[in-house]
């Protein structure tokens, strides 16, 4: 019945071909998705950050921004946030780049090798932190280790340790800073993994020449092997740096909330914690909305760098 | 002279290549010893977690000792610690030690087995010792009972997954090929698009989606967090699959269309093959992000929770960080097997 409705008029037929093979039809999905379950909620945020609890009559105002720098941890949240991010991907890439360029080479065992490595990068980040969790009590494993190794007596000896550490009550820059050892410990091998695809990739010829011109092996290295792998490596680190800024269940799960306070952590900590409390959740938005802008504004000063670099790259 | 050269030269080498796989050890063994503490805890009795120094292996059997108090008329247990030394732990009768039996020491003995095993210490009034093997997956068991909805969480976050894998590959699938192998416009705009919505940072939205979701009927469901997780992946879905399909050979595919295939039967014989590993890197990376998500899950449910959402619970449990350490290894192997899975699709992915 449709054939034939369709052939008695050829024209209906012909517009209902065109749109359906138009290649915009393959478009409209993501477009549409985008706009409603993106667009959408990252507008309201906006919108919530700028405007009055519903108390007060709901008008435009500041007073949320005035709040969120008021906010008792909000500067260590930052702070934290911040150092967090950037210390650990700079530690985080030379350490992988170290690694990668020592064993980019076939050794005995190397597949069973890049196979531990990788072990720690499959991890689902709930199960980073019962690990981490059962190791830092006071009799966890990690003082097990040092007393096994003996590590624990020269720790005496030297003074840094009285007996069993308490890691759990590190506090400050010092939980930061552990907090970026386990971070690291997670995703060095994924960091690894991608300079080392990139090393691999790269063609061989490249760096030979460049030794048959006199050319050092750091050199070598700076000159050729990084310039080359660069691409690669922008896109692993921005995803690293951008996904720092989010820390926040390692060190809930380790400290707890409010001991290591960190912007993702507040916001969970003003959602979860405050049922129905509207200035909480005015906190939660700003805080939303901060994160947005500084993942978003690491992105884009990331691209264009990389952009620049390769200009001048190619204009030199 | 020679002779002598080409001797320390190899001895160099050696000494060298010796180096060289001890730091290699060194390292591997670095960044599994976390995991070996928590394999060994996920195996582990009670007794056993509040042993120190832990013990890095796990063990099958714990050496214990009974013996018979007469004045007061019960059987005293003994465990022989780390350290070799047999330390009092509980008396009472048969009733009492296979219960503590059972809680601490991951031992299942009925209580006429137990009485069985102490009867003699009590008629000859010697202490015996015994070796009582553990019930080694006690623990993995346990967990599903401690903890409450394991088994609908484990369910929930495979179907989270599941409609993850879905959401990307049919939108970002469809906008990949549109943007290889069509010539729509605003192709540059659509590009950087996906780059944003690929690294931006979920979780900043999740307090406004919630709303969102609690009009549409879908907050506290897993079609609510799928559709959450599908937005950074859509956008890498939709890169991952332009980079194939521009790379399938276009030759193959007019010589396909040449021998007289039709467009729909070239897709399938040649365009789908070729571009199928590009789906499944998507689909596993779909997957994980569904499949380790705890902060989003966190607030966008209250009751159906995921199995990553019922371990951050379980953290702050007393008693129960062995069950905890047995979920956490259950959580592991599906991201592992995808992991590994994913690592040679890597090159293709970030080349």
């Amino acid at each position: 019945m449709d054939n034939i409705k369709f052939n008695n008029s050829p024209k209906i037929k012909a517009k209902i071909l065109k749109v359906i093979k138009s290649p915009y039809i393959l478009v409209v999905p993501a477009f549409l998705f985008y706009l409603i379950f993106w667009a959408y909620p990252v507008l309201t945020a906006i919108y919530e950050v700028f405007t009055k609890v519903s108390t007060e009559g709901g008008g435009f105002t500041l007073n949320n921004i005035v709040a969120l720098v008021n906010e008792v941890h909000f500067s260590e949240a930052l702070v934290n946030s911040l150092v967090f991010a950037i210390v650990s991907i700079i530690l985080q890439f030379i350490l992988a780049l170290l690694l990668a360029l020592l064993i980019n080479r076939k050794f005995k065992g190397s597949n069973l090798f890049l196979f531990f490595m990788m072990l720690p990068m499959a991890i689902p980040i709930a199960s980073v932190g019962i690990i981490w969790n059962t190791g830092l009590t006071e009799f966890g494993w990690i003082n097990s280790l040092l007393e096994v190794t003996g590590l624990q007596n020269i720790l005496e000896l030297v003074g840094l340790a009285d007996g069993p550490i308490i890691w759990t009550t590190v506090s400050g820059m010092k939980a930061v800073m552990f907090l970026i050892l386990v971070d690291t410990w997670t995703v060095l091998p994924s960091v690894m993994i991608i300079i080392l695809a990139g090393l691999q990739n790269l063609n061989k010829e490249y760096q030979e020449v460049a030794m048959v011109f006199g050319a050092t092996k750091r050199q070598t290295i700076t000159d050729i092997v990084i310039p080359i792998i660069k691409p690669t490596i922008i896109t692993a680190l921005l995803l690293r740096i951008i996904s720092g800024i989010q820390i926040w269940l390692l060190s809930v799960m380790i400290f707890g909330f409010n001991k290591v306070p960190f912007l993702v952590e507040r916001i969970v900590y003003y959602t979860k914690f405050y049922y129905s409390d509207e200035s909480a959740d005015k906190l939660a938005f700003t805080y939303s909305v901060l994160v947005i802008i500084i993942v978003m504004t690491m992105a884009v000063l990331f691209l264009q760098a990389n952009k620049k670099s390769e200009r001048s790259m190619n204009n030199g | 002279m020679g002779e002598n050269n080409i001797q320390i030269n190899k001895t160099k080498k050696a000494i060298k290549s010796t180096i060289f796989y001890m730091f290699i050890v060194f390292v591997a063994f670095a960044f599994i010893i976390p995991l070996i503490y928590l394999t060994t805890t996920s195996f582990s009795s009670l007794i056993e977690v509040s042993d120190y120094p832990r013990q890095m292996f796990p063990s099958f059997s714990h050496n214990v000792e009974f013996s018979y108090d007469e004045t007061y008329e019960r059987y005293v247990l003994a465990r022989e610690n780390n350290k070799g030394e047999y330390v009092i732990l509980n008396f009472g009768d048969e009733k009492n030690l296979s219960k503590y039996l059972e809680k601490n020491f991951n031992v299942f003995l009925e209580e006429d087995e137990l009485l069985e095993i102490m009867l003699p210490a009590k008629e000859t009034g010697e202490p015996i010792k015994v070796k009582l093997y553990k019930n080694i997956i006690a623990n993995y068991i346990k967990f599903f009972e401690t903890f409450d909805g394991v088994g609908e969480a484990f369910v929930n976050s495979v179907r989270a997954a599941i409609y993850t894998i879905i959401l990307s590959l049919g939108i970002g699938g469809g906008l990949g090929y549109a943007l290889a192998k069509t010539d729509i416009k605003g192709k540059q705009a659509i590009g950087v698009g996906a780059l944003i919505v690929r690294m931006f940072p979920t979780i900043a939205i999740s307090v406004s989606a919630a709303v969102m979701l609690i009009k549409f009927g879908m907050f506290d469901s897993m079609y609510g967090l799928a559709v959450i997780y599908a937005i950074p992946n859509i956008g890498l879905t939709a890169w991952i699959t332009k980079g194939i399909f521009m790379n399938v050979n276009k030759e193959l595919e007019e010589a396909s269309l040449v021998f007289g295939a039709t467009k729909i039967k070239t897709f399938y014989k040649i365009t789908f093959p070729l571009v199928l590993p590009a789906f499944a890197a998507s689909s596993m990376y779909a997957f994980i992000t569904a499949w380790n998500d705890t902060a989003v899950a966190l607030l966008l449910t209250t009751n159906n929770k995921t199995l990553s959402l019922v371990l951050y619970e379980a953290i702050g449990g007393v008693n129960s960080i062995h069950y905890a350490a047995a979920g956490s290894i259950l959580l592991i192997l599906p991201a592992a097997f995808f992991t590994f899975y994913l690592r040679k699709y890597i090159n293709q992915l970030w080349g």
